[in-house]
């Protein structure tokens, strides 16, 4: 019995080496603008769970500012788009894994991020802000959530916030992670929680197609943040992202950026060419 | 639910399906060289062996997953989601059906094989006419229940990336607010499609055992 | 990429608190549902027909839908029912329901298991129905269906991973967390391997006690 459990202990110590040997990365760095252009597809990760950035629509077709704008990045590169959907806790590590050239999200631009990944210039505004449930009159201000059990993405930098500004209110903010937005936005509708902390964009979308529903707390309470593409700092994979980058600011300049905006937000945001030195 | 969302809805119980059904595949043949390790007299085959199924039975099939989606690309092989869905599920069934495979060889009786080595067979021969029949008759039950465990398991893929049953209605039941409906439906299709297997597996069962009779 | 297990150490009361959510949810439901698995099996064979037949649907239905379909009906399909749940109430009931189902059937396969002869016997001599489940039938069965018992609740204590996705704060969310908090992705993933490992290996160990135990027990007494 103790040999037994001997030699599994030995056997598991040497996989747990034999992972950090490999980790030291042996994979040949092929250069991943050639791949993409030489393959005609940019394979871009997601979540669909953050409408109206990325969603499935109620025909279960698989929409948002993401797939619109990608399709206008894929036609000024001359490549076709592939899409991986993911929950988001697995998104980042795949990034790394190198499952995917991109990430999409998109996500918060912020200084912890920008010290592991390469931010691509802004699409829209990201300060966070509370959802409360339509006609709530216990929560009127973003100082009301003072206190009461507020919802929030698991590794998201929403989170992060949601924190960070709870623990300078009176009573602290109790908060509950979740996988995906949207299993926050059920629960507030189901009442298990009194509002769910994200990003304007997404939550005044979610307020206008369920008024009845949910209802916007403003002003944001968050530091003012934007919304960036990600992808890594490999060298390997800064031309790619250069060339994507510089598709996008040409979508930006030209207009088609704005357009976008105004048709999946209602509105259009002014968002610097690239963001140096984040609030958060 | 509209045809087109009910259409989706089949769509994703085909993925289920034939994730399951390949993945059952490859592990039945994984399972048969893990099972052959384990009852090695070999102790570099039997400790490995043991190991591999200790592990694989050990792990969370979600934890596995996560771990051959961004494990495998950092040791320089690619592996696409689907892929390694594949993998993890195979892997994962191939340590249970090893040891459904174990009980079944050892159910064999001994008076047969000793019957065989009267006659003079060989142990080749022997494995092939009566052992690996025998075995296979005996598993079969198991192996019908590990179709019906992989079926559902495979609800987990959507963490590598898949879109399964069960990701489609958590998909359609956000943008809809209708999940009471949606994961009925899944639930509904599941229970469909694993009945059906469980009828397969009785069916091929009392075939089996007429076979025998003849 | 390299293994920083330092992770574990500035996070341990987290991590603790995770092991211990995720040994009180299996504790708890697995006592439960052999309670109710019994009750159900019980039920099955001596109750009215009826009663059979709705707890045989309610079997199958369990044990032929995935336990995350299972949990995502229970946690966000309840509240249009009226049964709005917390996480750790919610989990704990979808666990106990889950594994109620498979324990009904273990406990099936053990009545059946039971010699025929013995309970003529014991019906010869007078004994009532319920003496006969008491003294008879559940010491006889305890023997043969304890190895499977023993393998059902390791199975459960991997189900206890998927209580993450409600957000239950056990073992696989906290872990998760704190490698995406800190970019430790994979380290995480490694150390939840290990945990589980650790927990199915030691249950293992501990069932093979029991089951030593009452062999031993059942020679000395027969």
């Amino acid at each position: 019995m103790q040999k037994r459990i001997f030699l599994k202990a030995v056997l598991g110590l040497s996989v747990a080496l034999g992972v950090s040997f490999a980790g030291s990365n042996l994979a040949s760095a092929q250069d991943a603008l050639e791949k993409v252009k030489s393959s005609g597809t940019l394979t871009v990760g997601t979540e669909t769970a953050f409408a109206p950035f990325d969603f499935i629509d109620e025909t279960g077709t698989h929409a948002g500012l993401n797939v619109d704008l990608f399709e206008e990045i894929g036609k000024e590169m001359g490549v076709e788009i592939k899409w991986v959907e993911l929950p988001w806790e697995g998104v980042l590590p795949g990034l790394e894994a190198g499952q995917f050239d991109m990430v999409a999200g998109p996500a918060t631009i912020t200084k912890a991020r920008m010290e592991r990944y390469r931010f691509l210039s802004p699409v829209a505004e990201a300060t966070v802000a509370i959802l409360k449930k339509a006609g709530d009159d216990s929560i009127e201000k973003p100082e009301d959530i003072a206190g009461k059990l507020v919802g929030s993405g698991k590794a998201t930098a929403q989170l992060a916030q949601l924190q960070e500004y709870g623990a300078t209110l009176p009573e602290p903010v109790e908060t509950r992670e979740y996988v995906g937005f949207n299993e926050a936005y059920a629960d507030l509708a189901a009442g298990r929680i009194v509002a769910v902390a994200n990003s304007l964009p997404n939550i005044a979308y979610l307020a206008s197609q369920q008024p009845d529903v949910f209802e916007t707390v403003l002003p944001p309470f968050g530091k003012s943040t934007y919304f960036g593409y990600i992808g890594t700092k490999k060298p390997e994979d800064q031309a790619l992202l250069d060339a994507v980058n510089d598709a996008l600011l040409k979508i930006k300049a030209d207009g088609r950026l704005g357009e976008l905006q105004k048709k999946w937000f209602g509105q259009t945001f002014d968002t610097p060419e690239a963001v140096t030195d984040p609030n958060v | 639910m509209s045809m087109r969302l009910f259409e989706l809805m089949l769509w994703a119980a085909g993925n289920t399906i034939l994730l399951s059904a390949i993945s059952i595949l490859i592990g039945f043949v994984i399972g048969l060289m893990v099972c052959a390790a384990k009852v090695s007299a070999n102790p570099f085959l039997r400790i490995p062996g043991t190991l591999y199924v200790s592990l694989f039975r050990g792990v969370p099939l979600l934890v596995q997953l996560l771990l051959i989606y961004n494990l495998l690309p950092a040791v320089g092989i690619m592996v696409p989601s689907v892929v390694a869905a594949v993998i993890g599920l195979s892997l994962c069934t191939a340590a249970y059906q090893a040891e459904n495979l174990r009980g079944g060889f050892q159910s064999v009786p001994r008076g047969l094989l000793e019957a065989a080595d009267m006659v003079g067979m060989s142990p080749w021969k022997q494995l092939v006419r009566i052992r690996a029949p025998i075995a296979f008759r005996l598993t079969l039950p198991a192996l019908v229940n590990e179709a019906i465990l992989i079926l559902k398991a495979s609800s987990l893929v959507s963490v590598v990336g898949v879109i399964e049953l069960t990701r489609m209605a958590q998909n359609l039941s956000a943008s809809s607010f209708r999940p009471l409906l949606f994961y009925s439906v899944a639930g509904a299709m599941y229970l469909v499609i694993c009945w059906a297997v469980a009828g397969g597996g009785s069916i091929a069962e009392r075939m089996l055992r007429t076979g025998s009779r003849a | 990429m390299t293994l920083d297990f330092g992770l574990i150490v500035q996070n341990l009361p987290e991590i603790l608190a995770a092991f211990w959510m995720t040994i009180w949810i299996w504790i708890v439901s697995n006592i439960l549902a052999v309670a109710f698995g019994f009750a159900v099996a019980t039920l099955r064979r001596y109750g009215p027909g009826w009663l059979g037949l709705l707890l045989r649907l309610f079997v199958e239905v369990i044990r032929g839908t995935p336990f995350l379909v299972q949990l995502f009906l229970l946690y966000f399909g309840g509240p249009f029912i009226g049964l709005s749940l917390d996480p750790i109430p919610a989990g704990l009931l979808g666990m106990t329901v889950y594994a109620t189902a498979y324990y009904s059937e273990i406990f099936r396969a053990g009545y059946n298991a039971v010699p025929v002869g013995h309970v003529e016997a014991a019906e010869c001599v007078g004994l009532t129905r319920g003496q006969i489940i008491r003294r008879i039938l559940v010491p006889e069965m305890t023997m043969l269906v304890l190895p499977q018992c023993v393998n059902m609740a390791i199975l459960m204590m991997k189900e206890t991973a998927i209580l993450s996705i409600i957000t239950v704060p056990e073992l696989t969310l906290v872990v998760g967390a704190i490698g995406s908090q800190q970019y430790a992705f994979v380290e995480a993933m490694f150390l939840l391997a290990l945990f589980y490992w650790f927990l199915v290996e030691v249950s293992g160990f501990l069932g093979r006690i029991a089951e030593a135990r009452l062999s031993k027990f059942r020679f000395a007494h027969s």
